[in-house]
């Protein structure tokens, strides 16, 4: 078994009286492109949020790299190595591209060497991006904003890449493109959390499926074991 | 490290290349050649239209380019001009007093900010709610400073003054060189000029474009590995820092200072030059400020009851028509209108 590079433990959350996360314990091992499927309101999401301490935990420990981050700053998480998009895109749309893909922390990126900076190029080029074009981020197709939110957390060179619904809103051939750099980003090495609920495009991409429902974790295997699960398409259709 | 001048000459401010910084040499000649078409009076009242522009500066960094906007940048000037009167006031008659007591002003600004903005960036407070909290931080200071009338409200020898205000305060000297006319126009000039092209490098700077991702979306800049906290606070700061040079400058021109520097009135004026030239420019900033000085003070010296009726219908005006600022939205008009010369010339070579 290859060692994690990120375990979980325990993992709790509850907003007022709705219980989100729900003593949730996974392990992520080191290479791993493993997707969170699971139906709306099942705590991907808010699973995503409490990894990078956007939200204040109720329970439980996050060990990333050997490493306590638990109750680490969101941007001192992201300088260990994780790297988030969100759900709802979020570039910054007044900026220019160029602005867009100058902010990230380069210096970081430098200090994880070569492996990190070539990444970082196979996502321009891959995603076609500029890094000299003027043109401003809300203008550019929805698609190419999905990328650049993509190439900007890869200009901070992270070591665990988690991708929030990173399809969501594209046509079948830019999921595709974007599920063959995933795979191929994945090759060189890099993590990646993928949370999703497009099936097919969980299909293309995902060596390990981890299914969350009410917030706990439901079933966990390969992509056909998950989904031959009598009960699991139960919840998928609502049965559960 | 970027070279200085590629940082002065970067795409974060109005105007560059050779032909604005050859325009922009001829304004500062025209302001260095003022003796030789204004008196000693008028240059000493120009001044006053200058040395509002670092405070405005400050705003422009704070508002236009980190999203934070403060009601309370008088809270800063006022402090350093009191700070000023009450540390120069006690040591008269020594040519080292004026220096000691503009570095007191300074220090006891940053300090103020530090602390105030300690509490609101590292608390997290939602920062639509700043407004309001340096408002009340601004008026707090003039409710406390207008009621320091009493004879017990003195430091050393210098009287606070309550509404009356602090008079006779030292004008400001290095050596035995004292500033007034022509040097302190000279004085504010120089100083206006310096925080212009530094603010000028620091937002083109990376920190700069930090402040710009932080006042797009600051969960996303955290989530780029950026303490948005500390970076806000800094600004915030720098901005105060600002403020109180202003202030300064203020009380060694006019020599007095009284409460209603800080109360409601004086903390919009700021923010009215910074929205009406456009906040997102730090040039327009200080053309807006200048030229609103400018105004106020040719409708207020001529006796007009109306200068602030007039001023306030000016912002109602602009904010209507230009949301983005007079200033820039000519610069953009501008731009647009030699974008297509351009193209067309192009093609014509194609």
């Amino acid at each position: 078994m290859t060692e994690a590079i990120l375990s979980i433990d325990g993992l709790k959350k509850q907003f007022g009286g709705v219980v989100a996360t729900d003593n949730v314990t996974l392990d992520v091992a080191a290479g791993d492109l493993q997707c969170i499927i699971g139906p709306n309101g099942a705590g991907k999401s808010t699973f995503f949020a409490l990894l990078c301490g956007l939200h204040e935990l109720d329970g439980g420990g996050i060990v990333f790299k050997g490493k306590d981050i638990t109750r680490m700053l969101p941007s001192r998480r992201v300088r260990e190595g994780l790297g988030l998009t969100f759900q709802t895109n979020r570039v910054f749309g007044s900026l220019s591209v160029r602005q867009n893909l100058e902010i990230p922390l380069a210096s970081i990126r430098g200090e994880r060497g070569i492996l990190a900076e070539d990444r970082y190029r196979m996502a321009l080029e891959r995603f076609d991006l500029d890094r000299q074009d003027e043109t401003q981020a809300a203008n550019i197709p929805h698609h190419k904003r999905q990328w650049l939110e993509i190439a900007m957390v890869l200009a901070g060179g992270p070591d665990l890449l988690l991708l929030d619904e990173p399809t969501a809103g594209m046509a079948p051939e830019e999921t595709g493109n974007t599920a063959a750099v995933l795979r191929d980003l994945n090759r060189t090495g890099l993590t990646i959390l993928v949370v999703e609920h497009d099936m097919a495009f969980v299909r293309k991409i995902a060596r390990r499926v981890t299914v969350l429902h009410q917030g706990r974790v439901f079933a966990d295997g390969t992509i056909d074991e998950v989904t031959a699960r009598q009960d699991v398409r139960d919840i998928y259709l609502g049965r559960r | 490290m970027a070279n200085p001048f590629s940082l002065l000459n970067g795409p974060e401010d109005l105007g560059r290349g050779p032909v604005f910084w050859g325009g922009a040499a001829i304004v500062v000649a025209l302001f260095l050649a003022v003796p030789l078409y204004l008196s000693d009076f008028a240059a000493y009242n120009v001044s006053y239209y200058l040395l509002n522009i670092p405070m405005a500066l400050g705003l422009c960094l704070l508002w236009g380019y980190c999203g934070v906007l403060s009601f309370g940048q008088v809270a800063y000037f006022g402090i350093a001009g009191y700070a000023y009167g009450v540390i120069a006031g006690n040591f008269v008659g020594h040519s080292w007093g004026p220096m000691l007591g503009s570095l007191g002003g300074l220090v006891m600004a940053a300090i103020v900010a530090a602390v105030f903005g300690y509490f609101v960036f590292f608390a997290r407070v939602q920062i639509w709610i700043l407004p309001i909290l340096t408002l009340v931080l601004t008026l707090l200071l003039e409710t406390f400073l207008g009621q320091t009338a009493g004879y017990q409200w003195r430091v050393g020898v210098v009287q606070l003054g309550g509404y009356n205000g602090m008079t006779g305060i030292p004008a400001f000297q290095i050596g035995d060189f004292v500033f007034s006319g022509y040097s302190f126009f000279y004085l504010a000039l120089g100083l206006a000029l310096v925080c212009y092209l530094a603010c000028r490098m620091l937002v083109n700077s990376r920190h700069g474009k930090v402040m710009l991702a932080i006042r797009e979306d600051a969960l996303r800049t955290e989530m780029l590995g950026y303490d948005i906290r500390v970076r806000q606070w800094l600004v915030f700061v720098l901005a105060a820092l600002l403020a109180a040079l202003s202030g300064l400058l203020y009380v060694q021109w006019g020599n007095y200072i009284t409460p209603s520097q800080v109360g409601l009135l004086s903390a919009a004026l700021p923010v009215i030059w910074v929205a009406v030239g456009g906040r997102e420019k730090l040039l327009a900033v200080v053309i807006g400020t200048y030229a609103l000085n400018w105004l106020n003070y040719q409708l207020s010296s001529s006796g007009n009851q109306y200068a602030l009726v007039i001023i306030g219908a000016l912002l109602v005006i602009v904010m209507v028509f230009f949301p983005r600022g007079l200033v820039v939205s000519l610069a953009d008009l501008a731009g647009r209108r030699s974008a297509p010369s351009e193209a067309s010339t192009a093609r014509v070579r194609g």
